[in-house]
């Protein structure tokens, strides 16, 4: 998960949304500072380095995705960093203090989630990271401030009140903005807790607390460290092989296939023309049904839009949604044809629902597919040299490569790194050679 | 009404109205009217001699199809101080003065210690921007915003609107912090910064009108962290003199920074509640100016997608007329409340009604005798986070019933020092609190606008003596007279403040609208 994130906060750092926080945040420079995923030229205040990375890792939706659904890395992995790197000398944070933080973070979340049968299915009213993604970096940070419990107790509740942004933003160049301020406001909320602030000591039991965000809240209390359960060892994340929403991934990868039924080899072109139409059996989600996306964000959100952009390039990428891809005639042309379908028997759950294509043809024939579990899925992860493939891929657009080396290196070993600065040095895009010495395991 | 310029496709029109006071073109479809606006432009030259105002103000009229959301942007966009009215110009200079003062008392609580604390270390940066009765410090303008933000709600002292909310605390901080960053070629005057004000209180207002629920007292999420942040976003765009597409995706940006639980009231936390609401806001203005965009329907209802609506059960919107000569502010038909003490609204009509029970108990017996004392019977509305028997915090005992009547009976009043850690502890307070019981009487509804406090001692004799109140001294169908107001904001400000910059302060928000230089307000605190 951490790979993964750095990689697609890496390569987001060069999108449009990115650019605005990352000039926003210059108003602010300080003394103590945090760098920024990518960036060797500046750097920021360790709440704005947070919320900078932050945007980036969700400026694509490319980030991982759990379930009960929210995205969980990337409102915890820029908060730890860029704290880590806030300590002055007199404290050395380790890669296993960074690898338990991040933990911490996770399992705070999951934990929250399963508060609330709501949470199951896919959002509808606020969107996951905002709502327990604040309360996760919160947790993270305490953790990592070895904060004591007490002030831990502070920090969730003070994070309990930054927490929460509605669904509407979503496919908007806003909605990155969720992730970045989760990580951003879990922080302060930890430094704020950390000075002596207090909030509600009871703030994760009460309806009026963490429950408000929910309309059935039922909390549980945690179960002893002894042999501690952790919720990802039961349920492993889903990495995405694309930019875009979860929900499309079912729909590529049963278009993708139903394309290779339709042509004869990968070098034929879908025959648009013989094409009547285009059915697409999905959940009913209405904020990924959109008919004719026009901007970037809203293709990332578009069952429709994936399903056609697969059907005609066999599969998807990070360049399917270049401008010049979300506009060209043959795309707008498939669309028109395309329709949803929502049967009752399809229910709107990542762990549940399933996707299925039907191409139709003038002459009356019907090619379909269906989709259970894409891969990358939690039930069908990415292998290794997948997972490294689609990291190397995001990190080399901003970074040389011993440097994206050095980072599948460290994150690989964190238990074993001495000071995880190193990966710091690593994201800010200096050379590696130079840095040979500070990687040093037992 | 004429009809000059009928469009090609017969559905959109172009009217001129003319009266006395000036040209006021209405555009309807904006492409068709482009070009015509030039051509019109050069007849009303010829008919200057008819107007008191060459100028011809174009402004969009609302059409059928308009959504929520724009009608908002619109507003925001368009409006313009001759729109303000007297009454509305009046009362918001009040709130202004009110709400200094109280963030100026507030710069000596703990709280802001710790806000202050952290702003400073973790950032030294474009510092430009007043802290509240710091005069050698500075810094960034939503930092600013956030510090004094956390002062003015610090002591619950500030102000509370119906339906309920704290607006000023949510706006002012940042159109101060916002002043003093902008270059000195683009200062806004008095006048802007007094509209821009009056722009986040109409938004906040027009908001809460969206939901019946926001016109009780709350339970879910706390109102200034709602509704707040999108009236600071709204001011701040106001004053920064953002496009109508930029107000919409501020607002946009702005929910998304919306909302606090309820369950951080009566902590120490629950002064970042508007804080935050007054930065958060500012924040997303700025980065709407930065070309930030958001869900351009974010207050509209869209069924299966919340926006705004995601903070409701109950949710309703309609599009905000454009300010025309009689648009109404929502403060021209609705004043304020201010606190006569650092407290929690609900605490004042039990505090009166206290103090009321009180004479009579000193005219019956003499002077103040507890030990004449069975219970205390306090009828009060339901809202459990006000109902503390025994609080042990300042910020609890500035939300419990029972700690605000007994310490009305114990002293005669309620101030600033009632609610130090010696006060609130005292023995004679305890015993007093240990004999009150609580009613909650059907009629008794948790709504500012409709409930009433209720006292009455049942003395060990069988005598009963009650004192009620409906309507404190304070609340908006009992202003504090002007004399109240001044001695309200001379108290706290001689916290912090000397006498002469205190008087600077005072004429200087009652001459708000003749301020050349706006950031003036902000540089004198």
């Amino acid at each position: 998960m951490i790979l993964d994130t750095l990689g697609v906060g890496l390569l987001g750092t060069s999108t449009e949304v990115c650019h605005k926080v990352t000039q926003y945040s210059k108003i602010y420079s300080s003394d103590i500072s945090s760098t920024i995923w990518g960036h060797l030229d500046s750097r920021l205040p360790p709440l704005y380095a947070a919320f900078v990375n932050g945007v980036a890792v969700h400026s694509m939706d490319f980030d991982d995705t759990w379930h009960p659904a929210t995205h969980p890395s990337g409102a915890v992995l820029p908060a730890v960093i860029a704290l880590s790197e806030a300590f002055p000398q007199k404290k050395k944070i380790s890669g296993l203090d960074l690898l338990l933080a991040f933990n911490v973070g996770i399992e705070v979340q999951g934990r929250l989630l399963r508060f609330s049968s709501e949470a199951r299915n896919i959002p509808k009213r606020f969107h996951p990271p905002t709502v327990v993604g604040t309360m996760g970096s919160a947790a993270a940070c305490a953790k990592l401030l070895s904060l004591d419990q007490v002030k831990c107790k502070n920090a969730l509740a003070i994070a309990a009140s930054y927490a929460g942004a509605p669904l509407a933003n979503a496919a908007t160049q806003t909605k990155p903005l969720h992730v970045g301020n989760a990580a951003k406001h879990g922080l302060e909320a930890a430094c704020l807790a950390s000075q002596g602030l207090q909030g509600n000591k009871q703030i994760l039991d009460m309806e009026s607390g963490i429950g408000a965000f929910y309309t059935d809240y039922s909390p549980q209390s945690l179960p002893t460290l002894q042999s501690y359960p952790w919720l990802l060892d039961q349920q492993d994340v889903a990495i995405k092989r694309f930019p875009a929403h979860l929900g499309t991934h079912w729909v590529a990868d049963a278009a993708s296939s139903v394309r290779r039924k339709l042509v004869e080899s990968s070098d034929n072109l879908l025959p648009l023309d013989k094409i009547e139409k285009v059915i697409l059996k999905v959940p009913e989600v209405k904020y990924v049904n959109r008919p004719s996306p026009t901007s970037e964000h809203e293709a990332r959100h578009s069952f429709q839009f994936v399903a056609c952009s697969a059907l005609l390039d066999g599969s998807m990428s990070v360049q399917s949604f270049a401008s010049e891809n979300i506009h060209r005639p043959a795309l707008q042309e498939l669309l028109c044809k395309t329709q949803l379908e929502h049967p009752p028997d399809n229910t709107p759950s990542f762990e549940s629902l399933y996707c299925e294509v039907s191409v139709t043809l003038r002459d009356g024939k019907t090619i379909s597919d269906r989709c259970d579990t894409f891969y990358g899925h939690w039930r069908k992860p990415l292998k290794k040299e997948d997972l490294e493939k689609k990291f190397q891929s995001n990190a080399s657009s901003v970074l040389p490569a011993e440097a994206a080396e050095g980072i599948i290196e460290t994150v690989y070993n964190l238990e074993k790194v001495e000071d995880s600065s190193v990966l710091s040095t690593f994201l800010s895009g200096q050379s590696a050679r130079a840095l040979s010495e500070k990687l040093r395991f037992l | 009404m004429t009809s000059l310029f009928p469009s090609p496709g017969g559905r959109w029109c172009f009217h001129l109205w003319y009266n006395e006071d000036a040209l006021r073109v209405h555009r309807e479809d904006t492409d068709f009217c482009q070009q015509k606006v030039s051509k019109l432009l050069s007849v009303t030259d010829s008919y200057s001699n008819i107007f008191r105002r060459a100028t011809a103000r174009v402004v969009a009229r609302s059409a059928p199809e308009e959504t929520v959301t724009s009608s908002f942007a619109s507003f925001i966009h368009a409006v313009r101080p001759e729109h303000l009215s007297k009454t509305v110009r009046h009362r918001s200079k009040r709130m202004i003065l009110d709400s200094i003062g109280v963030g100026l008392v507030g710069s000596t609580t703990h709280v802001f210690d710790i806000a202050l604390q952290y702003c400073r270390e973790l950032y030294s940066s474009v510092a430009v921007s007043s802290v509240y009765g710091k005069p050698g410090i500075k810094l960034s303008p939503t930092l600013a915003a956030f510090t004094n933000g956390v002062a003015t709600h610090s002591m619950d002292f500030d102000d509370t609107w119906h339906p309920a909310t704290h607006p000023s605390g949510a706006v002012l901080p940042a159109l101060l912090a916002a002043s003093q960053m902008l270059p000195p070629s683009t200062k806004p005057n008095g006048m802007d910064f007094l509209l821009a004000f009056n722009v986040g209180l109409e938004v906040q207002g027009r908001l809460m009108h969206f939901s019946t629920e926001a016109h009780d007292i709350p339970k879910r999420f706390h109102p200034p962290s709602v509704v707040g942040t999108m009236g600071s976003a709204a001011a701040t765009a106001k004053l920064l003199s953002l496009s109508t597409a930029q107000c919409a995706h501020a607002l946009g940006i702005a929910a998304s920074l919306a909302g606090a639980p309820m369950a951080n009231a009566a902590t120490q936390a629950k002064p970042l509640h508007i804080g935050n609401a007054t930065r958060l806001g500012f924040e997303a203005a700025l980065l709407a100016a930065r070309g930030m965009e958001a869900n351009p329907l974010i207050l509209d209802d869209i069924p299966g997608c919340s926006g705004f609506s995601a903070f409701y059960s109950v949710y309703q919107p309609k599009p905000l007329s454009t300010p025309s000569d009689h648009h109404e502010f929502l403060l021209e038909k609705q004043d304020i409340a201010f606190k006569r003490f650092p407290a929690h609204l609900g605490m004042h009509w039990v505090v009166d009604a206290a103090l009321s029970v009180r004479n009579l108990f000193i005219n019956y017996a003499g002077s103040f005798s507890p030990s004449l004392i069975r219970t205390i019977v306090l009828k009060i509305p339901v809202s459990k986070y006000i109902n503390r028997p025994f609080p042990s915090s300042e910020h609890q005992a500035r939300h419990s019933f029972q700690f605000n009547a007994c310490t009305a009976l114990l002293d005669g009043e309620v101030g600033l020092s009632s609610f130090t850690e010696s006060s609130i502890h005292r023995q004679e307070l305890r015993e007093l609190l240990d004999k009150v019981v609580v009613e909650h009487p059907e009629d008794n509804v948790a709504n500012f606008d409709k409930m009433y406090g209720e006292v009455a001692l049942l003395l060990h004799s069988g005598d009963v003596l009650t004192g009620k109140c409906d309507t404190f001294y304070g609340h908006w169908r009992k202003p504090l007279s002007k004399e109240s107001l001044l001695k309200k904001f001379r108290s706290n400000a001689s916290h912090v403040l000397p006498e002469d910059k205190i008087e600077t302060i005072i004429s200087m928000v009652d001459n708000l609208e003749n301020l050349s230089d706006g950031s003036q307000l902000a540089c004198s605190l």
